[in-house]
């Protein structure tokens, strides 16, 4: 879901960035509130945390194997505020150090992992778990939901930002500037794609390790940072 | 023909190959960065500024032929760093730029892309016509992807990553912003030796995973552990931090000292930008 430079057109990149500045801002704020000044290695050792989970490769059918984003389980461990910073900085950890997704795209990326990933994600969760006690099958079932609304959404919105590209930069004889398809096939290659196999990735890890923590620290999910 | 066994140990060794990869890819450029060379000899400021304006110079122009300059410029500045060549294309040309070669290659022919013929093929009842709209259109995209790869490698690999980091404050990132990327960085060496030996052990002590929801079961298991030593590390470095003098307010130690080779870097660097921004208007 990592998009590289040259895929979105600079005004569209430009925009994201310019709509990912308030949310930054609202994420600073948020858990500058919450998370006290002891909890700032909270946050960088989170963040660390959240990009290692892609280094976690699950088996799935067939022998092959793959790997999650995390971004609703880090969502559901530090809040979706904090995990919005913590993926953020994975991303631009990923993009500046390492090349991996776009250093122009950053707003785009973070704007389909850091929010709308989290958000999504940790909101159904909400939804689901609602009042359950924290030891719950329930809150396991709401944690695989989570994971699974949310990174088929960020797919739709990275979907829609790729699909947006023809339509809106061509020359004048049709010629695509950018990314090449569009919605109608930018859509359902990257909705399809989380919808049949990473989606359930996401699930297996998320709702499995939201099972583990539950068994060893349940007190955790009661009202703690989640 | 592949080895049942083996596939079913395919997560323990590409999880072992994730994590080595993240180690070699941040030691090779620590090696690099401190090579004598031309780039890693240019104040970070400046590199890091310099490079983004060629990054979004490559991203807006709408010509392959002028990006091109761009691309023979970052060979060029890779072997005047002393950055193995072979090295440097294997990173910079494999994976994204192919597979963005690979997503395009459908928009070519005439069936998606309708235009000027160029060329025409038949395979078996199959006809196939690139037109030129379409090839334009492909070596655009390949070309501007290859070349903002290059960039962002060549940046990485010739920047100690501790000094690319500093560098954003240079962008009005707050420092706390700055100081938490930082200190993310460092964990994830800690994290990745953590991930690596997590599944050597795995490897060696398990010996075989008869179905995939025991590798299931492993890996999100190790995952929710890596996860509870995440938390009580944050407790022994806030006490670190605090023994070190910190009180809540991050201060960043910058060393960074701009030379007249710096500027003068930073002016070329404009008038190419500016020169290529110029012939892509009036083209």
């Amino acid at each position: 879901m990592h998009i590289p430079d040259g895929y979105l057109s600079p005004a569209t990149c430009g925009v994201f960035g310019a709509v990912m500045i308030p949310i930054w801002t609202a994420a600073s704020r948020a858990v500058k509130k919450t998370l006290s000044v002891r909890q700032v290695p909270y946050l960088a050792i989170g963040a660390a945390f959240s990009f290692v989970i892609m280094m976690f490769n699950v088996p799935i059918l067939g022998g092959s194997s793959g790997h999650a984003v995390g971004g609703v389980l880090v969502a559901i461990l530090l809040g979706p505020w904090a995990a919005c910073i913590a993926v953020t900085v994975a991303l631009v950890i990923q993009a500046l150090l390492f090349g991996d997704g776009g250093i122009t795209a950053i707003g785009a990326n973070c704007f389909n992992m850091a929010f709308v990933l989290p958000f999504v994600g940790y909101y159904v969760y909400k939804l689901i778990s609602s009042n359950s006690p924290s030891g719950s099958v329930r809150r396991v079932i709401a944690a695989g939901a989570g994971a699974y609304v949310g990174i088929c959404v960020a797919a739709l919105s990275a979907g829609i930002e790729f699909g947006l590209q023809p339509l809106l930069y061509h020359t004048a004889n049709g010629q695509a500037l950018y990314c090449p398809y569009g919605l109608n096939v930018a859509v359902p290659a990257m909705v399809l794609g989380h919808l049949v196999v990473f989606g359930w990735v996401e699930v297996i890890v998320t709702a499995l390790v939201v099972k583990y923590l539950q068994k060893q620290d349940s007190v955790f999910f009661e009202g703690g940072r989640s | 023909m592949s080895n049942p066994l083996h596939k079913k140990h395919d997560f323990i060794e590409r999880s072992i190959l994730s994590a080595l990869a993240f180690l070699k890819d941040a030691t090779m450029s620590e090696e690099y960065a401190n090579r004598k060379g031309f780039l890693q000899s240019l104040d970070p400021r400046f590199k890091t500024i310099s490079f983004l304006a060629f990054l979004v110079t490559a991203v807006s122009l709408k010509s392959a032929v002028l990006i091109s300059p761009l691309y023979l410029s970052c060979l060029i500045l890779a072997l005047l760093s002393r950055i193995h060549l072979r090295n440097f294309l294997l990173r910079t040309l494999f994976f994204i730029p192919l597979f963005s070669l690979c997503i395009v290659l459908p928009t070519m022919f005439s069936v998606v892309t309708p235009g000027e013929p160029v060329w025409s093929f038949h395979v078996a009842w199959i006809t196939g016509i690139i037109t030129r709209p379409g090839l334009d259109g492909a070596v655009l995209f390949v070309v501007r992807i290859a070349t903002s790869v290059s960039l962002v490698v060549l940046l990485s690999l010739t920047t100690r990553h501790s000094e690319l980091l500093k560098v954003l404050r240079v962008f009005g990132v707050p420092q706390v912003f700055v100081m938490t990327v930082s200190m993310c960085y460092r964990y994830l060496y800690l994290f990745a030796t953590m991930v690596e030996n997590i599944f050597t052990a795995v490897k060696s002590r398990v010996g075989m995973v008869s179905h995939h929801r025991q590798g299931q079961s492993i890996v999100t298991w190790n995952i929710a552990n890596t996860w509870n030593r995440t938390t009580q590390m944050s407790e022994e470095v806030y006490m670190a931090m605090l023994s070190r003098g910190y009180t809540g307010e991050p201060r960043l130690l910058s060393k960074f000292h701009a030379t007249p080779k710096d500027w003068l870097w930073l002016l070329c660097a404009v008038v190419i930008c500016a020169f290529l921004f110029y012939r892509g208007h009036t083209l």
